[in-house]
C-alpha cells in the first residue's frame, strides 16, 4: 500500500551524493561511544592494548549482561575513556587484520534462538523501542517491528541502492526478525518495486512525500499509532542486512554503506565503511577549501563528531559559518537576552512533523517544559529525530529534540 | 545541525518590512502629523523595550514596531499625544512585555493599545482609512503569505466572514470605504502569527469570528472601533478555540486508532 505524506519540507542542500557505491578512503580507526547508548550502564570487557576481532564484545550492560556492544572492526584497542558515573565515554580501535568472530546461526530458528543470536552478534542495540526510544529488554516482544528501508533526510543514501547491493541478506534478515515480533513486520520503503518478497507476517508499505516521510516516526504513526498502546520496535535496513549476514555467513558484514554528501566535498558519493569509522579517515583529501564541519548523520539531526555514530549511515560536510564576535554588534548582543527565543508558528513549522499531532501546541508545551500537556498531545509518539525538522523550521533557536528527551525521561519515570 | 531561516528575529524583521509601505501611506493620508505620531509611538515602544531589557532581561523584538504602527494608522486624529503615548505604553507592556516579550504574548499588543484608547476616549471619533493604506498593505501581505509567515486560513476566513456578514446586513458600502483599516487589521492584527490560533481548524474559526464580529459591531460604532474590538474578542477566544480544536483532533485520532 502507498501512503502519501502531504506535509513535510523539501530541504535543498548542495552536494547530494551520487547514488552508487564507489571506492572510498581506507579507514584506519573506528570507535564506539558509550554516549550512543544512554540507557546502558556500561561494563567494559576489554583492556587497552587487547586485540579484538570484528564482532567481539567490547562492552555490555551491567543490568542486562545479554546486551553487548561489539567491535565494529578487527584491530587493537587503542584507548578507553571512562566518563562521569563510570560510564564508558569512548573506546577507540586501530584496525589490524580482518579477523571476525563467527557465530553459529540456530538450525531451528525460534524466537528465543534468534533473540539470543541477535544479542550475541551485537545487533540488539540497533533495535529501538517506542515509546521512549530505548534498547528493548531481552525477553520481551513488540506488537510490531518497523524496518526503515527509505531515507528522506537531505544528502542520505538511497535505500534502494543500499538494499539492492545485499538483497539476499535483507530477505534473510527479515525472515529472522519476523520471529521476534508478536505482530506484523512492516518494511517501509519509498515508491517503486518492492525491496523484499512478502512472506507471512511482513508487509511492504510505501511512503511517498517530502521529508520527514522517511522517518520511522511517520511510518509508525500511520500504521501503529501510539493510541493503540503496546510497544513497537524500529530497525534500520542496514541492520537487517547485517542480521542477514550473521544468519547466512555467521559473521557481521565488514562494512556498511555510508553516504558522503554536502557542499564541502569534492566528490559526494556512497562508500563502504565500517560502523564507527573515523570521519577524518573517511573524508581525508576529499574536502574543498575553507572551514568545514564534518557531521555524523543528516544535516538536520546529526552532530559534529570524530567518528560515525551509532545508527548513522551518512556523513554531511557543511561549510562552517564564521562565529559572530561577541560584543562587536549592539543588536545581536541585546536580542540574545536572558531567555531562549520564543516559538513563532510559521507555515514551515506547521508542516515539519511526521506524525499527525498538533504541532505548534506540542512544541509550545515542550518549550515551556509542560510535560503533562505534551503527553496529552501525543509526545510519546515521537523521538528526537522526529523533531529535527521542526528545530530547523523554527530557526534552530531551541533544540526541540533535547526538550522532548527531557519530557520523555520524566514520563518514563512516572508509574 | 543546520538552521532554517525563520528565526523569531527574521520573522519580526519581515513583519516590520511589510509594515513600511503602510507607514508611507500614513504620510500620504495624514501628512507630517501622521509621521510624527508614528515616531512618537516608536519612541515609546523602544523606551519600554529598553527598560524591560535592562531590568528584566526580556529580549527586544523588532516586531514590536508593529504595535506603534497599528496605533499610528488606526487611532483617531484628534487624540492628544500624551494619550497616544499612554495607549502605546499599555499595549506594549500589558499586551506583550509582561509575558516575556514578543512571541509569548497571546493578544496582539497593537489591539490591546487600540482597545485601551477606544475605551478611555469614548468621544474621540475613529476615522477609517481608505484605499491608500489597503494598497500599501498588499505587497507586504503577499510576501508574508508566500513565505508562510501569515496564516492563510485566518486571512481567508476573516475575508470571507466580512464579505458574507456585510452582504447579509447590507453594509458593503461602509466596508469598502474602510478598506484601508480593515486590510491593515486583517494583516497585522488578526493574522498576527503569534497571537492567532495555533491549530489549523482554530485558525479558520478565529478568522471567521473576527470577521463576523467586525460586521456585527459595525452596526453600532465606527468601523475601526468595530474592527479593534472584534479582533480583541476573537483573540481572547483563540486559546479556547484551540483547546476545542485540539480536543476534537485527539478524539478523532482516538476514534480512528482506538486500542486494538
Amino acid at each position: 500500500m502507498t501512503h502519501h505524506f502531504r506535509r513535510g519540507l523539501d530541504i535543498v542542500i548542495g552536494g547530494a551524493p551520487a547514488q552508487s557505491v564507489m571506492p572510498g578512503n581506507a579507514v584506519e580507526n573506528v570507535a564506539v561511544f558509550g554516549g550512543d547508548h544512554r540507557d546502558m550502564r556500561t561494563e567494559v570487557l576489554v583492556a587497552e592494548g587487547d586485540g579484538v576481532a570484528r564482532g567481539d564484545p567490547v562492552f555490555r550492560d551491567r543490568k542486562r549482561p545479554e546486551v553487548v556492544i561489539v567491535a565494529p572492526a578487527a584491530g587493537r584497542v587503542e584507548t578507553i575513556e571512562i566518563g562521569p558515573k563510570r560510564r564508558l565515554s569512548v573506546l577507540r580501535i586501530r584496525r589490524e587484520g580482518a579477523a571476525a568472530r563467527e557465530l553459529t546461526p540456530p538450525t531451528v530458528p525460534t524466537r528465543d534462538s534468534i533473540a539470543e543470536l541477535v544479542q550475541r552478534c551485537g545487533l540488539w542495540p540497533s533495535l529501538i523501542v517506542r515509546p521512549f526510544g530505548r534498547i528493548p529488554t531481552p525477553g520481551t516482544a513488540p506488537n510490531a517491528i518497523f524496518v526503515t528501508a527509505m531515507e528522506t533526510d537531505p544528502l542520505a543514501a538511497d535505500a534502494r541502492v543500499v538494499v539492492a547491493a545485499r538483497r539476499s541478506y535483507f530477505q534473510v534478515g527479515l525472515r529472522a526478525l519476523r520471529l521476534l515480533s508478536d505482530g506484523p513486520v512492516f518494511v517501509c520503503q519509498g515508491p517503486g518495486p518492492a525491496l523484499a518478497e512478502t512472506e507471512g507476517k511482513f508487509r511492504i508499505e510505501r511512503f511517498a512525500g517530502a521529508h520527514p516521510a522517511g522517518l520511522p516516526g511517520t511510518h509508525i504513526d500511520r500504521l501503529h499509532p501510539h493510541e493503540r498502546g503496546g510497544t513497537v520496535w524500529q530497525i534500520h535496513a542496514q541492520d537487517v542486512i547485517a542480521l542477514g549476514s550473521v544468519m547466512t555467513e555467521g559473521v557481521l558484514p565488514e562494512t556498511r554503506i555510508v553516504a558522503l554528501g554536502g557542499p564541502g566535498l569534492n566528490n559526494p558519493r556512497l562508500v563502504e565503511a565500517p560502523e564507527g569509522a573515523s570521519l577524518d579517515d573517511l573524508v581525508r583529501d576529499e574536502l574543498r577549501g575553507g572551514q568545514m564541519r564534518v557531521i555524523s548523520g543528516s544535516p538536520l539531526s546529526g552532530r559534529e563528531a570524530s567518528h560515525l555514530r551509532r545508527g548513522h549511515h551518512q556523513v554531511s560536510v557543511l561549510p562552517r559559518s564564521q562565529p559572530r564576535l561577541p560584543g562587536r554588534r549592539w543588536w545581536p548582543r541585546h536580542a540574545a537576552a536572558l531567555r531562549p527565543a520564543p516559538v513563532v508558528p510559521t507555515l514551515a513549522l506547521g508542516r515539519a512533523l511526521g506524525p499527525d499531532l498538533p504541532v505548534v501546541p506540542l512544541i509550545r508545551a515542550l518549550s515551556v517544559g509542560d510535560v503533562e500537556t505534551a503527553d496529552r498531545l501525543g509526545c510519546r509518539a515521537l523521538l528526537e529525530e522526529d523533531l529535527a525538522l521542526a528545530t530547523y523550521a523554527a530557526g534552530g533557536s531551541k533544540d526541540f529534540g533535547a526538550l522532548l528527551r527531557q519530557a520523555l525521561d520524566t514520563l518514563e519515570e512516572q508509574p | 545541525m543546520i538552521r532554517g531561516l525563520w528565526t523569531p528575529d527574521t520573522v519580526g524583521w519581515l513583519l516590520v518590512a511589510a509594515g513600511l509601505p503602510a507607514a508611507v501611506a500614513l504620510w500620504f493620508d495624514q501628512g507630517v502629523d501622521g509621521v510624527l505620531r508614528l515616531v512618537l509611538c516608536l519612541a515609546v515602544v523602544a523606551a519600554w523595550q529598553i527598560l524591560f531589557r535592562v531590568n528584566l532581561g526580556v529580549a527586544p523584538a523588532p516586531a514590536s514596531a508593529i504595535t506603534a504602527l497599528a496605533v499610528a494608522v488606526v487611532a483617531p486624529i484628534e487624540v492628544q499625544l500624551w494619550q497616544i503615548a499612554l495607549a502605546v505604553s499599555f499595549g506594549a507592556v500589558i499586551g506583550e512585555l509582561i509575558f516575556g516579550g514578543w512571541g509569548r504574548n497571546f493578544l496582539s499588543p497593537g489591539v490591546v493599545a487600540l482597545a485601551f484608547l477606544s475605551l478611555s476616549m469614548p468621544n474621540a471619533a475613529f476615522v477609517a482609512s481608505g484605499a491608500n493604506v489597503a494598497w500599501a498593505v498588499l505587497p507586504g501581505a503577499l510576501v508574508m503569505l508566500l513565505t508562510g509567515i501569515l496564516p492563510v486560513s485566518v486571512l481567508a476566513a476573516y475575508g470571507a466572514a466580512l464579505g458574507l456578514a456585510s452582504m447579509a446586513l447590507g453594509l458593503e458600502i461602509t466596508l469598502l470605504a474602510a478598506s484601508g483599516t480593515l486590510a491593515f487589521a486583517a494583516v497585522f492584527l488578526v493574522a498576527d502569527p503569534v497571537a492567532a490560533a495555533a491549530t489549523p481548524v482554530g485558525r479558520w474559526v478565529q478568522g471567521a469570528l473576527a470577521g463576523a464580529l467586525t460586521v456585527l459591531l459595525m452596526t453600532g460604532t465606527s468601523v475601526p472601533q468595530a474592527a479593534v474590538f472584534a479582533v480583541l474578542l476573537a483573540g481572547l477566544f483563540a486559546p479556547l478555540v484551540d483547546q476545542g480544536a485540539i480536543a476534537a483532533h485527539l478524539a478523532r485520532r482516538r476514534a480512528r486508532n482506538g486500542r486494538a
